[in-house]
């Protein structure tokens, strides 16, 4: 694939999340208790190969992007970067026994239930952790707390889930 | 020189990181301070328009809900238009009422309106219009002037609104061109709301009640305590009321009204209800639980309110208690609570 098209592809892929984000997922929410992250699948799903700074430069201008939107000044922002951070340590703690292949990318089809999970668990729960204590800035309502973290974590994952299943390519080839 | 390309080579996503973590850290901690206007925020002209367009879909949903509310509003409005048919009897043996001149009154001689005293000339010269608009507005239990061209009364619609975060924020589709500024208070009909944090052209971002930091100063209506409501930061529909002493008596069902010592909001305005009170053995005053009037869940039409005093009133404080140091004596407070 060319670069502009790449580009092209990846600017797509952010005005898509992003837009259904602000447009209609951030209005759902999950017993008032769990919202759906959804942009993060813009960051989740990048492929593999994709540079450190990029991806921290990506996470940081998606979360800016609903900082604004929202009025949280750097929050989405904050929790978005980490979460770009962690994902190259996440990958690597789950390098198969051969290492990636060129044609591999985030996929639940290619990269098994299993491998899928646990990637996808781990950083959105990482995330929603880093999201909601900095968000209270002090450990005041933390069973209220852990409960929007637990309710959001479930929300986000099955949407991620729902995400994968529907779009993303039965047949290893496309990447 | 080139060990320090390398190692910049070798470590910029862990540089990168904590470079960018710390802006936006910087961009969250001097956001939610409550008084001072973030650099980013939704009231900027592009996400307005963007915000208003959705709102405009997604109001299209609950018509219904909406055609309710408003019914409702009016209905109560109606209610006071046409007082009920004995408002203008006059009783037969207690005082009645006099006019300038020390005569006694005599209104069912006389259809309403029609001046005593004065002749048929000045009657013609200054034809009364047929239906008189009103001038003033209830809000929040308190009557607000509506037509004052000094310091106009805005409505305004809420297009962006956010509950269920520790800080919550909304925004508003009016702005500088219709006269709104930062600092202003914004009521609904049902009480108290926020506070303007920041305007652009056409659209206000308002720093909703619903803020750890907010502070209100309040009053309970019955006795006259001053306290200070706050938002505990779990419950949209409760908050707080602080500072009122453990020897004052409450009542379940007590009436909170905004004190006025703040120049936000104007005095008397409606906050909430006490719903429950308790005697904490470590607090000198009581932990008083109010349920709020507004209910922000279903928040639409807001007015942004004028304080008229406010720009004198601020400078006077500041000038009587600036130059003394600070005194424990009892004096409204040179940073009134919010």
């Amino acid at each position: 694939m060319s670069v502009v098209g790449m580009l092209v592809r990846q600017l797509l892929r952010y005005g898509l999340y992003a837009g259904a984000y602000i447009l209609l997922i951030s209005q759902l929410s999950l017993f008032d208790r769990g919202w759906c992250f959804f942009y993060l699948g813009f960051l989740l799903f990048l492929p593999l190969g994709t540079p450190v700074a990029v991806q921290l430069l990506l996470g940081f201008a998606m979360g800016l992007t609903m900082d604004i939107t929202y009025d949280t000044g750097g929050l989405h922002a904050a929790a978005a970067v980490l979460l770009a951070y962690l994902r190259p340590w996440v990958l690597r703690l789950l390098t198969p026994r051969d290492g990636y292949d060129a044609q591999d990318s985030v996929n639940v089809h290619q990269m098994g239930w299993q491998w899928f999970m646990v990637y996808l668990l781990l950083l959105v729960g990482l995330h929603h952790l880093a999201y909601f204590l900095l968000e209270l800035g002090s450990f005041r309502h933390f069973g209220l707390t852990l409960t929007r973290i637990l309710a959001s974590i479930a929300f986000t994952s099955v949407a991620m889930l729902i995400v994968q299943l529907l779009f993303f390519p039965v047949r290893r080839g496309r990447g | 020189m080139r060990n320090l390309i390398a190692f910049l080579l070798r470590y910029q996503g862990v540089m990168l990181f904590v470079l960018l973590e710390v802006v936006s850290l910087f961009l969250f901690v001097t956001n939610s301070t409550y008084q001072r206007a973030a650099f980013f925020n939704s009231s900027n002209a592009y996400l307005g328009v963007v915000l208003a367009r959705r709102k405009e879909i997604s109001d299209y949903f609950r018509l219904t809900d909406l055609n309710k509310q408003l019914l409702t509003e009016n209905a109560r409005l109606r209610q006071q238009l046409f007082p009920p048919d004995f408002a203008h009897r006059e009783a037969d043996s207690l005082p009645v009422g006099r006019d300038t001149l020390g005569h006694v009154i005599y209104r069912h001689l006389r259809p309403l309106g029609a001046v005593p005293g004065v002749g048929l000339l000045a009657q013609n010269a200054k034809p009364k219009p047929a239906a008189p608009r009103p001038d003033t507005l209830l809000l929040g239990g308190a009557r607000l002037a509506a037509q004052d061209v000094a310091y106009p009364l805005v409505p305004a619609r809420v297009i962006n609104n956010s509950l269920r975060s520790v800080d919550n924020y909304l925004t508003l589709n009016v702005g500088a061109a219709d006269g709104i500024e930062p600092g202003l208070g914004v009521l609904s009909a049902a009480g108290i709301v926020g506070r303007v944090k920041a305007v652009s052209a056409h659209y206000a971002t308002v720093t909703s009640v619903l803020h750890s930091k907010s502070a209100v100063a309040a009053k309970i209506k019955r006795d006259g305590t001053f306290g200070s409501v706050k938002w505990p930061g779990d419950d949209f529909s409760h908050m707080l009321l602080d500072y009122i002493p453990r020897q004052n008596r409450l009542v379940r069902g007590d009436t909170v009204v905004t004190s006025g010592y703040n120049a936000v909001f104007p005095e008397g305005v409606f906050i909430g209800t006490v719903e429950s009170f308790v005697k904490e053995p470590d607090k000198n005053f009581w932990t008083v639980t109010l349920r709020l009037g507004t209910d922000f869940s279903r928040l639409t039409y807001v007015y942004v309110v004028h304080n008229r005093p406010r720009a004198e009133r601020d400078s006077l404080e500041a000038s009587v208690v600036a130059p003394e140091p600070p005194t424990p004596k009892l004096v409204v407070p040179k940073h009134p609570p919010r």
